[in-house]
């Protein structure tokens, strides 16, 4: 499903990754952690390829990052969900607006972006919260959005890039809840976070990262 | 692919009223930049046409000896129009000499010709010069053409090389500020624009990223906001255009005749905002995609 082989990259400022490896199979739960600026972010970049590595590879489902095109980048990315630390919303339209983005922008039928997008916002239980705008919900629940949009088209694959960082203890509890819901009906989860405490409360797999090396 | 059509429509048209304020002074600073670069197009070429206009009144008179019987004028009138740079010549006979003297001094001569018993006014030539010979050094070419012809004496053929002498002097001066002010002009302009396209650029930049990730096509992503940045350069170049008029029907100054604004400016204006908006979008977009 995604598979890292001995990927570098070097950024200007020295930081980046060396020769790192990872593989995530259909229905894995991953942690990624490491110290900031450790390179998380940037093993998740190289996973929907926002960044190429110079050196190495990833494969992600079909594609591959030597051989991909640059007009097969959007299709390789709505087999992927992704959600950050700052949810990434659009203030300028509702929450039923902001999940249904992610289908409109791929040409889905009117019929189905509602179909979709209603189920989408069932799945984090903010259905009654269609019409309200970004401003007027909690952190948790603008990440609960975000995770909507992540998920509302049906992506194998759902990177989490420290999606409870913001967030109080209470939220990030349901947050993981959310992500392992999803994880449980076959979705892989690869999420990236500091949060040593969160990590060593679960029992899933961990993947240790410091100074673009990847340790386990 | 319809539904993707109509979304981007759509989207590029609902983004015009989501983003209200950074639309409005994009539109704004379209404006101001083009009414700038129109003041200064209006002075141009209205100062042109002055220019044209005086030039195109420079002319030499060529006095006639009376004793010149109409065969020798006519001779006279044929050599003068061979000569390189005459575009036209008008005989004034000697009664219509008294004729332009009365109306040049309306009442105050009126008995000048009967107390002086017969009309000492010459007939004359009026030697009306190409466009290109409408300069000091044109008029001198013709000028000494002229005096080489029999039966003319210099002091027989005049023609106000002072004015001339005095246009140039001020036409090249006003040419070097015309340069610096329109160079302040494009230059202020075009920080202003560019300034527009980084507020542009700020204001897409989160809705571009968000389209990267969730999987959108470079057409899903471009077309909406080019349809964004023409509508809104649009209507920067309608405002300029509408401001432009009303100065203008304001100042009564076009009515009046002094300054004389085509349309062809305020269709021009309208164009360049347009094409400012479409150019300061494509940049957000390249900056981001």
């Amino acid at each position: 499903m995604i598979r890292i082989h001995n990927a570098s990259l070097k950024y200007a400022t020295g930081d980046g990754l060396d020769r790192i490896n990872l593989e995530i199979k259909s229905g894995d739960f991953v942690f990624l952690v490491g110290p900031t600026g450790a390179g998380k972010s940037t093993v998740l970049k190289l996973i929907y390829m926002e960044e190429f590595p110079t050196e190495g590879y990833v494969v992600v489902q079909d594609y591959n990052s030597n051989d991909i095109s640059y007009k097969e980048i959007p299709y390789l990315r709505r087999t992927l969900g992704v959600i950050f630390q700052d949810f990434k919303l659009l203030d300028d339209r509702d929450v039923f607006e902001n999940v249904a983005f992610a289908l409109r922008v791929t040409g889905t039928r009117s019929r189905d972006v509602k179909r979709r997008t209603l189920r989408a916002l069932a799945d984090v239980r903010l259905s009654h919260k269609s019409r309200k705008m970004p401003h007027e919900l909690s952190g948790g629940e603008k990440q609960r959005i975000a995770i909507a949009r992540a998920i509302v088209n049906e992506p194998s694959i759902l990177l989490a890039d420290e999606p409870t960082g913001n967030l109080d203890p209470k939220t990030t509890v349901e947050i993981m809840n959310i992500l392992e819901k999803l994880n449980a009906r076959g979705t892989a989860v690869l999420m990236a976070t500091h949060n040593y405490e969160l990590v060593n409360r679960s029992s899933k797999r961990v993947v240790s990262i410091k100074n673009g090396r990847t340790l386990s | 692919m319809i539904q993707g059509l109509i979304f981007v429509i759509k989207e590029g048209f609902m983004g015009l009223v989501r983003a209200r304020f950074s639309g409005l002074v994009a539109t704004f600073t379209v404006a101001i930049s083009l009414i700038l670069l129109g003041v200064f197009l209006i002075i141009t070429v209205n100062f042109g046409r002055v220019v044209e206009n005086l030039r195109s009144r420079v002319e030499l008179e060529v006095f006639l000896e009376d004793a010149l019987n109409e065969e020798n004028i006519q001779k006279l009138r044929g050599e003068i129009k061979k000569i390189n740079g005459v575009s036209e010549i008008i005989f004034i006979s000697k009664e219509m000499a008294i004729l332009e003297f009365h109306d040049l001094f309306k009442n105050e001569q009126k008995d000048y010709f009967e107390t002086l018993g017969y009309n000492p006014l010459p007939a004359s030539f009026r030697v009306k010069l190409k466009e290109d010979f409408q300069t000091v050094t044109g008029a001198e070419y013709v000028f000494n053409e002229i005096i080489t012809l029999k039966q003319i004496n210099t002091k027989d053929v005049v023609y106000r090389k002072e004015f001339l002498v005095l246009l140039e002097k001020y036409i090249k001066i006003a040419i070097v500020v015309g340069l610096i002010v329109g160079v302040i002009v494009c230059i202020s302009a075009l920080l202003l624009v560019s300034n527009n396209i980084k507020l542009i650029i700020f204001s897409k930049a989160t809705i571009i990223e968000t389209m990267k990730l969730v999987g959108a096509t470079r057409f899903f992503i471009q077309v909406p906001l080019h349809i964004q940045g023409t509508v809104q350069g649009f209507m920067g170049g309608v405002v300029s255009a509408l401001f432009l008029y009303g100065l203008m029907r304001l100042g009564s100054v076009e009515i009046s005749g002094l300054i004389n604004v085509s349309w062809k400016i305020y269709w021009s204006l309208t164009l360049m905002g347009a094409l400012l908006g479409v150019s300061g979008s494509f940049t957000a977009v390249r900056r981001y995609l």
